[in-house]
């Protein structure tokens, strides 16, 4: 059974896209703030990341970053999944190391989890 | 007023009311007051200098002038970064509460997927179920009215940047007229695409491409006004993709031709037989197809209906895929 980390702040979010996701027969580890996410990613070593950018505690740029300069979880994909579409925020995510960057209004459960499984084929 | 529009522009008044700043404050206003000053200056220097032969005098008469000008200056400039700043922290106004509005409707949108899925609920009964899509429908008209908005600050901000990739442009076609399926059978009308065999990818933005798409499709079941047929077509044109939808509706008038992809632009017809719509879609798709080295136009004849079409470069190396 694959390891999914999901850091993300809205509750009602975490419960929706996890429970897809274990329906999916995937084990999710949920994780409500950056700090939460980097110890629990350093813990479990899941195999891939999704990663909200406003969170308390620590942000997602500065968990993506921590997460890229250490080498136990540089190699797992991060999947970033934020409302944040700026280009100078998707600019900043994608050459700190995030594999994609969606926007969660504009994609379904069904696609986040389309791409969940492309970018794991992918990194196989 | 009788003569407005040709002395609009010196009417002050107007125009600093436009900007909501105080006359003081207005740039238009004070460089008025600069070019009397400059006036002023001259006659007055010449005034000295003749009527009293004291060099002195006419040096420390320039030298007031000087100061009174560096003034004036200083309060120009003061008033154009008041209405520059005014206008950044309106675009960061838009950005965040584009945010802000977002993440409920994606939390909605979620829940709603989950409850819709097939084997998420199968408790949810067929009623239920029909009151529930029309909440996934409202709720996805918001995230695109949110869309728009956003992408017209972009726009505007000159802040849009394309991440382009190699993709099918037939398979994404493909996907948005189902997404059409539904609102196109509500109005009468039918989609259907052809494409020419072993047609190459296209290099670009494949989201915003996939935006420029929604809203031409849109448009065409729209102004269908509930007859013909709409049709696509992708064939590969040197070293483009063209795509052309054509509908059979109400078409545009050619006094309206030049506005058409203008911001906020609605055409009479568009006004009588849609009340829906901002009027951005198609100056958001003209914007996109622009930054993708693109190129779009239509042709259009009254009451016959309507040709809208855009080429998208292919990159060297795109190979050919199959239909």
């Amino acid at each position: 059974m694959k390891k999914i980390l999901f850091v993300e702040d809205e509750e009602s979010l975490q419960k929706s896209l996890g429970a897809a996701l274990e329906e999916q027969n995937y084990q999710v580890f949920r994780a409500l703030d950056g700090e939460a996410g980097l110890s629990l990613a350093k813990k479990e070593l899941p195999a891939l990341i999704l990663l909200d950018l406003i969170l308390p505690k620590k942000n997602g740029f500065e968990v993506l970053s921590e997460l890229k300069s250490d080498p136990s979880t540089k190699n797992i994909p991060i999947i970033v999944l934020t409302n944040l579409e700026g280009s100078a925020d998707v600019e900043r995510a994608l050459t700190s190391g995030a594999t994609t960057y969606l926007v969660k209004a504009n994609y379904t459960l069904q696609d986040v989890i389309a791409k969940i499984e492309g970018v794991l084929s992918h990194s196989k | 007023m009788v003569q407005s529009s040709r002395f609009d522009s010196l009417n002050l008044n107007k125009i600093c009311g436009k900007y909501r700043v105080s006359l003081w404050q207005c740039p238009q206003f004070l460089f008025l007051v600069m070019g009397m000053v400059i006036i002023v200056a001259i006659i007055s220097a010449y005034v000295v200098a003749s009527k009293y032969q004291e060099p002195e005098l006419a040096a420390v008469s320039v030298l007031i002038l000087a100061v009174v000008l560096f003034v004036v200056g200083h309060m120009i400039i003061s008033a154009f970064e008041k209405v520059a700043t005014a206008s950044l922290s309106k675009s960061e106004f838009i950005s965040i509460m584009s945010h802000q509005l977002r993440s409920p409707l994606s939390a909605v949108k979620w829940q709603l997927n989950m409850m819709l899925s097939g084997d998420g609920n199968a408790a949810v009964s067929n009623e239920s179920r029909n009151f529930l899509e029309a909440i996934y429908d409202q709720n996805e008209r918001m995230i695109r009215a949110v869309n728009d908005l956003l992408e017209v600050n972009r726009i505007e901000d000159g802040d849009l940047v394309m991440r382009p990739s190699l993709f099918s442009l037939f398979a994404l076609t493909g996907r948005v007229a189902g997404e059409f399926e539904k609102f196109s059978l509500v109005n009468n009308t039918k989609i259907s695409i052809l494409a020419q065999k072993d047609l190459p990818m296209v290099y670009a933005d494949e989201e915003r491409i996939r935006r420029v798409m929604e809203h031409l499709i849109d448009n065409a079941v729209r102004y269908s006004a509930q007859k013909g047929d709409i049709a696509i077509s992708l064939e590969k044109k040197n070293d483009n993709v063209l795509c052309k939808i054509s509908d059979q509706g109400t078409g545009i008038s050619d006094s309206e031709k030049t506005r058409v992809f203008d911001k906020f632009f609605r055409s009479v017809n568009a006004a009588r037989y849609q009340t829906e719509g901002s009027g951005v879609g198609l100056f958001i798709a003209k914007s996109i197809i622009k930054l993708s080295g693109g190129e779009i136009g239509f042709s259009s004849l009254l009451g016959k209906g309507s040709i809208f079409w855009f080429i998208l470069p292919v990159r060297r190396g795109g190979g050919p895929i199959n239909n």
